[in-house]
């Protein structure tokens, strides 16, 4: 229980820290996304009903402070026109993606954390690409500049690279906690999430 | 998958369903509660920003801020006189404009803002500044800046986020188109920016020009008042490419507004029509308590 509350501190920390972060204009307008890096790094180490939990909350606090409702011209004139990107698809988008990330916590519950760290760049790089899907689906165009590949390498190597301080921040908060994210007993049978049976 | 999996993935899709059914004045509300909370560290980051712009800059000694005081005062009671002139024409140019039975044109009512947040959006050419409902801006009020002796189109306001905030959809995104023309001509077309936000001084594209529009590289672009968004004469960019395609043509024009270098910027008020203002004032006055006879 303590391991979840600093969790959820450390992400609302996240969302402080977020407002310092500049954008960097020399890599196509890039920056570092701590918020998703954070979440990204947590919903490795917890169990899938948490990891929803988290996307629901971090999503939704994303979408409060971030969201733009600009709706695109050709939608202006409906009765009941969305914004291009709704309120709430950032929870959908950071469960998608939490739930893939999912996929390698058996491998960080054994201590690697080489797959982990690509995931955490890769998963940042999804969440934009499904937010440029979702406004290009909307204008009806999909352009393709390669200032946009840049923005989105950028995004995710930014990530990937501060995401290993972060797993380790979280470990020594798990050691602290007693919340055991490792699988201390190998020679037991693991199930496909990692939890022994 | 456990059942504890199945029931945690059915009730977080009822509450994502419940979330992306919230109606525009509900996410407009939370946004305002959200922006009570962040506003203090947006404000905070902005002003470590301008910090950190103004470490290694020399420091001014006593004497040459006693000299560029000087100078500016200077400066100051030249605009006075210049002010004093200029309202006296002001008057005597609608006078003769009554005499002549033309209808008076409104000068725009104006409220001064400040940036507090720049590029808070990943894919949105956005800023946030530190004016919002309770100084009467409103969703499309279009937002200016001076460029040398007119006024610059930065763009408009794309929604209004609390009391004291709102958020600035810039001239550089795709999405703030502005109906405008070649300065000095009747040649229209429609002026937008770049999608993704890719660049913070991306050149803009004139699109819907006539083949025959004479675009010479260098030639002002302004905003032609078309639609009644934006003002006209506006200054927007001025030409420095242009290209005939097969129906149409188009021009590549640069940025007059150097956005990278917004601080303080304003609001166009929207300007209220005689029988709304009447009709504002009646209600205010009937809210008012009434005084013990």
């Amino acid at each position: 229980m303590r391991f979840f509350l600093l969790v959820l501190t450390l992400l609302a920390a996240s969302f402080f820290l977020q407002e310092f972060l500049p954008v960097f204009d020399w890599a196509y307008s890039s920056r570092l996304l701590l918020v998703h890096t954070v979440f990204f790094t947590i919903a490795i180490a917890v169990p899938f009903p948490v990891m929803l939990l988290l996307a629901l909350v971090t999503g939704f606090v994303w979408d409060a402070r971030y969201h733009v409702p600009v709706v695109s011209p050709e939608a202006a004139a409906d009765a009941i026109a969305q914004a291009e990107l709704p309120f709430g698809f950032t929870i959908f988008i950071l469960a998608v993606t939490g739930a893939l990330i999912q996929g390698v916590r058996p491998l960080f519950r054994r201590g690697r954390w080489e797959l982990p760290v690509f995931m955490i760049g890769l998963c940042t790089i999804l969440c934009l690409v499904l937010q440029y899907l979702a406004i290009s689906f909307h204008r009806g165009g999909l352009e393709l500049p390669p200032e946009l590949l840049w923005k989105l390498v950028m995004t995710g190597l930014f990530s990937a690279l501060i995401s290993p301080f972060l797993l380790l921040l979280l470990t020594r908060l798990a050691d602290r906690t007693r919340f055991k994210i490792r699988s201390e007993d190998r020679k037991r049978k693991h199930s496909y999430d990692g939890d022994t049976i | 998958m456990s059942r504890l999996n199945i029931i945690a993935l059915i009730v977080f899709a009822a509450l994502l369903i419940w979330v992306t059914l919230f109606q525009p004045e509900a996410v407009s509300r939370i946004q305002s509660g959200a922006m009570v909370v962040f506003e203090p560290f947006m404000k905070a980051s902005t002003r470590l920003e301008s910090g950190v712009e103004t470490v290694g800059t020399e420091a001014l000694s006593p004497v040459q801020m006693q000299s560029l005081l000087a100078d500016l005062e200077r400066e100051r009671d030249r605009l006075k006189l210049e002010v004093i002139q200029l309202d006296e024409i002001v008057r005597e140019n609608n006078q003769l404009r009554r005499a002549l039975q033309y209808v008076e044109k409104a000068p725009l009512e104006v409220v001064a803002a400040r940036v507090i947040n720049r590029k808070p959006s990943n894919w949105y050419s956005t800023l946030v500044i530190d004016k919002g409902r309770s100084h009467g801006v409103r969703v499309d009020s279009p937002v200016i800046v001076p460029v040398g002796e007119s006024a610059g189109l930065v763009g408009k306001v794309s929604e209004v986020i609390g009391e004291n905030s709102a958020l600035v959809l810039l001239l550089t995104d795709e999405m703030c188109q502005v109906s405008a023309k070649l300065q000095n001509s009747q040649e229209q077309g429609i002026l937008g920016g770049q999608r993704g936000a890719l660049r913070t001084m991306p050149n803009l594209r004139l699109r819907y020009l006539s083949k025959e529009a004479e675009a010479a590289s260098g030639r002002k672009v302004v905003s032609s008042g078309a639609g009644g968004l934006f003002p006209p004469d506006l200054l927007l960019g001025e030409v420095i490419s242009f290209e005939i395609g097969a129906i149409d043509a188009e021009a590549t024009v640069k940025p007059s507004v150097n956005f990278e270098e917004l601080i303080d910027i304003f609001v166009v008020l929207p300007v209220m029509a005689e029988e709304e203002a009447a009709a504002e004032i009646i209600e205010e006055t009937a809210t008012l308590p009434k005084e013990d006879s």
